[in-house]
């Protein structure tokens, strides 16, 4: 069964910026499918649209194959969200977050105790249960939300950016937390990220979005495969031209002295490189030999790395709000 | 669970989330009390001695204490769209919306917290009249008729605030706003004078004043007991609050977008 489906999703904001440019994709029941771009891709306003929190332009959106706009409460039913943003109520305890949130997703009420009280053991907050959410460390809220999924079981969970700004040991258990939902709750999992290592870890499928439109989809081993071979990384005494023999590699990307060069075989690769260049006078600083990573599935395919993207996207939303202001 | 009782689960539970908030940390009641108090202790106490305004047989503090209850709700309510804006900012409100619980549903919730909040207020201020002696009619079902106007007041102006930060979207621009009209509904009422001793443009104002009904309301409840135009002041009250709730569903998606 499909669990999420969306076709041709706009969403435009005045007055000519498309966030989202005609996106189409499928969930399958089961699946963790990631949503892989650089800030200011349009990962958070597809999810927002698919949660109800903003209209699409245009295009449809299927939750469980029931229309996210005819049924919209049905569909909330059917779905958890853990927006980017800490959203659990800092005023409130870990046990009064969860037991709103259970009554507000009409949770029955002989369920409601055992439910809660399960989250919290499965989330490793028992003993923090009755203090006050502003008093939890980041890690912890984030765990509280994941929690809140446990209480109210929907079949497809979205999460904005789950690990971002938590420290790696928090990460993992968030990595794992997730996991396990999706695999002892069989919940549908629907996340978006801008952490390769994140989507590589968690995801079954990914899709690499940029500047609002789906650039590639597939597995992570597919996607590495389509790379094509292994990555180096040269950085060289000087400025050296864009090209090299054909039989020795592609250069995919290049700045200042430092060069990516994509190979069918690295190992044997290195020497032919270091030979070519000092040939033409350069001398190779160092070297390293890397095998094909998500950063450079999305290196093929946007031509750009992500945090390059992330710094222009950033660079354009300082210059748009600034003319906001200014305006 | 049919839609109604939904409904209301709903909203009891948005109105939950602000009572427990109330349960840890109560100190923004004590420090809302300042206001009311000096109006009573001082310009009340004042007023009184030069018996410069006088209503009937009742002394000056005892006619003002129904205003300051309803102007020290008004402050509460007014007010409240601050904290939809600032939950907005967190993140909260988006995860309320995401719910299935219906959207009217939670903008009746928000609304009620604010009468959770008036009622507690409400309580401290008939306590401090109490303390300082103002003499009042203290009938049990007078009482409860007071806390269901206070809580319907809350909910008007609370909604009314929510429309408004759905259109404002900033917490300055609420406080803004909210300075700007509190003092001019309160001054266009009879919370402080009686209407016949206001010029006459300003009596036709305060007849679109709900703040009007509301202090007619309670006044004629806990000093008075003329219940005369109770019926009336209960119409208008009712009809600009279920307005403003209305009004506020619709327009809260604008804030979230």
């Amino acid at each position: 069964m499909t669990a999420i489906e969306v076709t041709n999703l706009v969403k435009t904001y005045p007055p000519d910026v498309r966030a989202v440019d005609g996106v189409s994709f499928a969930v399958d029941d089961g699946e963790i499918f990631g949503l892989l771009g650089p800030n200011g891709a349009g990962k958070t306003t597809i999810i927002k649209m698919i949660m109800g929190l903003t209209k699409p332009t245009s295009g449809s959106i299927k939750i469980c194959n029931l229309d996210a706009f005819s049924s919209s409460s049905q569909v909330r039913q059917l779905m958890g969200y853990v927006p980017q943003a800490i959203s659990a109520d800092g005023d409130l305890t870990g046990y009064e977050n969860l037991l709103i949130f259970s009554k507000l997703f009409y949770v029955q009420k002989k369920d409601r105790d055992s439910r809660i009280k399960e989250a919290l053991q499965e989330m490793e907050l028992t003993e923090r249960a009755n203090d006050l959410v502003k008093h939890y460390s980041g890690g912890m809220m984030r765990r509280l939300e994941i929690g809140e999924a446990v209480v109210s079981r929907p079949r497809v969970l979205f999460l904005d950016e789950p690990s971002i700004g938590l420290d790696p040991s928090s990460k993992r258990q968030v990595w794992a937390h997730i996991k396990r939902l999706n695999k002892e709750l069989k919940m549908t999992v629907f996340i978006t990220t801008h952490d390769m290592a994140e989507a590589d870890e968690l995801c079954d499928r990914i899709a690499i979005m940029n500047h609002g439109r789906f650039v590639v989809a597939g597995t992570p081993a597919e996607l590495k495969r389509s790379v094509g071979g292994d990555m180096l990384s040269v950085k060289l005494s000087a400025q050296a031209g864009a090209s090299l023999p054909e039989d020795i590699g592609k250069v995919v990307h290049s700045t200042d002295g430092s060069i990516d060069i994509l190979t069918a075989n690295g190992e044997t690769a290195i020497p032919r490189i270091v030979g070519f260049y000092e040939q033409s006078g350069l001398h190779v600083l160092s070297m390293s030999l890397n095998k094909p990573s998500l950063d450079d599935v999305f290196l093929k395919y946007t031509k750009v790395r992500i945090e390059e993207a992330e710094s222009l996207s950033q660079a354009r939303q300082a210059r748009r709000s600034f003319m906001r202001h200014a305006g | 669970m049919n839609s109604i009782s939904r409904f209301v689960s709903s909203s009891l539970t948005v109105a939950e989330m602000e009572a427990r908030k109330i349960r840890h940390d109560s100190t923004e009641l004590w420090t809302r009390l300042v206001q009311p108090a000096l109006w009573l202790l001082v310009f009340g106490e004042v007023f009184t001695s030069i018996r410069g305004i006088t209503q009937g047989n009742y002394t000056y503090i005892q006619f003002i204490t129904p205003g300051v209850l309803a102007q020290s709700v008004l402050f509460v309510a007014i007010f409240y769209g601050i904290t939809v804006v600032w939950e907005r900012d967190v993140g909260i409100l988006n995860k309320l919306l995401s719910t299935p619980s219906p959207r009217s549903s939670i903008i009746v919730g928000k609304a009620l917290a604010a009468g959770v909040r008036g009622v507690f207020q409400a309580i401290m201020i008939f306590a401090l009249a109490l303390i300082i002696g103002v003499n009042l009619r203290f009938d049990i079902l007078d009482v409860l008729g007071v806390f269901v106007v206070i809580v319907a007041f809350a909910m008007c102006f609370s909604s009314l605030s929510m429309i408004l930060a759905s259109f404002l979207k900033t917490r300055d621009r609420m406080m803004g706003i909210g300075q700007a009209i509190t003092m001019p509904l309160f001054f266009a009422s009879n919370a402080i004078y009686p209407l016949s001793l206001m010029p006459a443009w300003l009596q036709t104002v305060s007849l679109f004043n709900p703040l009007s009904y509301v202090v007619d309301a309670v006044r004629a409840m806990i000093l008075t007991g003329d219940y005369s135009n109770l019926a009336l002041d209960a119409a208008v009250l009712g009809g600009f609050t279920l307005l403003f709730l209305g009004v506020a569903s619709i327009s809260i998606r604008r804030i979230i977008e």
